[in-house]
């Protein structure tokens, strides 16, 4: 039976609702400080040192991770819009909201790869005489700043529509045939079209150029995609913890709201994996050495063969089998499982993308790398907070009313 | 004339709303009222639960069809590459990239096709006749809960007649089956 969620005047049936606090106390904020601590001193150590190609190196893997993440929310949002989506009122849109907070920070961070262009590409000190005037650190840094600012802009413009009154009365009355407010019905169509082609000019400068011979046309898509369904994955994970840790009959008590999140999770990732396949098979037929090397260092040989491996098993595999069903979707622990097996996935693939291209025959992870990880995990979380204290908010206050079975 | 009153009775309520529909056939359960039918203008999940239907077996129908599609590929791709060897490429002749697209392919086309036609034999369909309680307005705005049942209880008669009016028919028609 399909249960609605209704709206604020829902309080008046008599379901308990939590109190609309700060989601995250003194204590988590502190340990989330210290990972911040830990990754910046992690980060500084090495730079100077020995490890210095590699901190550079997990710095671009996390800013990659991350500031994917946090866009592809947004873009998460947009999509609602573009095609109507009321299927759990204000809380949906706020939860797609959530990670919005970090993409300031991640456009700033993209600035500090300037300082690491020696360690990360290849191409600045010797560059490719054929492809100097696309490969050239100041374009490079031009276009790509650019690219990230129109999407920051657009971004925080697009949160800050969908955070009026106005929005929210449209996002609460799933019965109402009125159209978006009309800002929003600009800025969305926008920037989902700006998203596609500036990540995908990101995947081209930031992880393609890192194996500057080599290229693949639909490799843009595919970076995009992963990022749009990582933003899906960690939404389905801050949707089963917000769903225990607000008690009452809180937004995501309603298992039809949580087999719509496992809908999004299933569908995306099969879109991954399409993209990902339809590459391999042109470059399988075509068979050509300067196409097909980028994929046997990956995917034939070890080391970097079982991680290759394993990143298709978390983000295709296991979502595709685990949530085919509608019970494991309605099912809390099970969505989140494999929810966090994604984000897992995601870090793991961006981390096999860009790693081999620099250090094909090991695999370079010790502290450097987790340290640099888990600065960058605590910086994310903490931007993340007061989208969290929203959604909080929004989850309790639209209780979910079980209809008569 | 006790035999002619004896004859089965179709008992034919009329409902505008779907819920209204709904509460209908609940009570008619909670009176152990079992043998329904209901018309309804468009599909409702609601209306399915309420009846309490299993689930389709058409699903059932659409793996077979998908995994006999696949097998089917299988057959055909490495049947045809044994048959006929084509080194391309130096590639090995039972190359398994292509074959995914081919048992993609057949997997979608046979479990389409089997979906298809296991629905229209479990629906029954084609049908040339209409069933028996059925009135136009059903296709329309109308939803309609018909319970056949022994015309000579006219007890039982009158207490289904007045669950649909509580239930909120808005109209309650007896007619001979």
């Amino acid at each position: 039976m399909s249960a609605q969620v209704e709206p604020a005047s829902a309080l008046a049936s008599g379901a308990p609702v939590a109190p609309a606090g700060p989601v995250a106390g003194t204590a988590f904020k502190a340990v989330m400080a210290i990972f911040v601590a830990a990754g910046v001193i992690g980060f500084a150590l090495n730079v100077g040192g020995a490890n210095a190609a590699r901190a550079w190196q997990a710095y671009l893997v996390n800013l990659l991770v991350w500031l994917g993440i946090a866009q592809g929310g947004v873009v998460m949002l947009a999509a609602f819009y573009l095609c109507n989506g009321r299927w759990a009122g204000t809380t949906q849109y706020r939860l797609a909201e959530t990670f919005a907070g970090f993409i300031p920070l991640g456009f700033l961070l993209f600035f500090g790869l300037y300082f690491g262009r020696t360690l990360i590409f290849p191409w600045v000190l010797h560059p490719i005489a054929q492809k100097a005037a696309w490969l050239n650190t100041p374009f490079l840094f031009a276009r790509d700043g650019i690219g990230l600012a129109i999407m920051t802009v657009l971004s925080l413009w697009l949160v800050r529509l969908s955070r009026t009154k106005e929005a929210a009365e449209w996002q609460r009355d799933s019965e109402s045939i009125l159209l978006v407010p009309n800002p929003i019905r600009r800025v969305a169509p926008a920037l989902a079209i700006c998203f596609a082609i500036v990540y995908t000019i990101i995947a081209f400068d930031l992880v393609m150029s890192l194996a500057p011979v080599w290229r693949s046309t639909l490799f843009g898509w595919y970076f995009f995609a992963g990022a749009f369904w990582s933003a899906a994955a960690a939404m389905a994970l801050v949707a089963v913890i917000m769903r225990g840790l607000l008690g009452g009959n809180n937004a995501f008590k309603n298992p039809q709201v949580m087999r719509d999140i496992g809908l999004t999770v299933f569908a995306f990732s099969i879109f991954w994996i399409y993209l990902l396949f339809a590459q391999y098979i042109v470059i399988w037929y075509g068979d050509i050495p300067v196409e097909t090397f980028f994929i046997v260092v990956r995917a034939y040989y070890p080391p970097w063969q079982a991680l290759s491996y394993a990143v298709v098993i978390l983000m295709w595999m296991i979502p595709f089998l685990t949530l085919l069903g509608v019970r494991p979707k309605k099912t809390p622990a099970i969505l989140g499982a494999v929810a966090l097996c994604g984000v897992i996935g995601i870090w793991l693939e961006r981390y096999v993308l860009v790693v081999p291209s620099l250090s094909p025959h090991t695999v370079p992870f010790g502290w450097v790398e987790i340290l640099v990880t888990l600065g960058f995990f605590g910086a994310f979380v903490l931007c993340s907070l007061p989208g969290l204290d929203r959604l909080a908010a929004s989850a309790a206050r639209e209780v979910w009313v079980e209809e008569h079975e | 004339m006790t035999l002619g009153m004896s004859a089965a009775m179709e008992i034919i309520g009329s409902f505008a709303d779907e819920h209204l529909c709904v509460r209908g056939i609940e009570d008619l359960h909670k009176a152990q009222v079992r043998n329904l039918r209901v018309f309804y203008p468009f599909p409702s999940h609601r209306i399915e639960h309420a009846m309490g239907k299993p689930k389709s077996k058409v699903r059932l129908f659409v793996l077979i069809g998908g995994i006999t599609g696949i097998l089917t590929a299988l057959a055909i791709t490495i049947g045809t590459s044994w048959e006929w060897n084509l080194v391309a490429g130096g590639k090995p002749i039972i190359s398994w990239p292509p074959f995914i697209i081919i048992c993609f392919e057949l997997m979608i086309l046979f479990g389409g096709i089997s979906a298809v036609t296991s629905f229209l034999v479990n629906a029954g369909l084609p049908a040339f006749e209409s069933k028996s309680g059925y009135q136009s307005r059903f296709s329309e705005d109308r939803f309609g809960v018909v319970v056949k049942c022994d015309g000579a209880d006219s007890a039982r008669i009158e207490k289904i007649e007045s669950i649909l009016r509580n239930a909120g028919a808005e109209e309650v028609l007896r007619e001979a089956a």
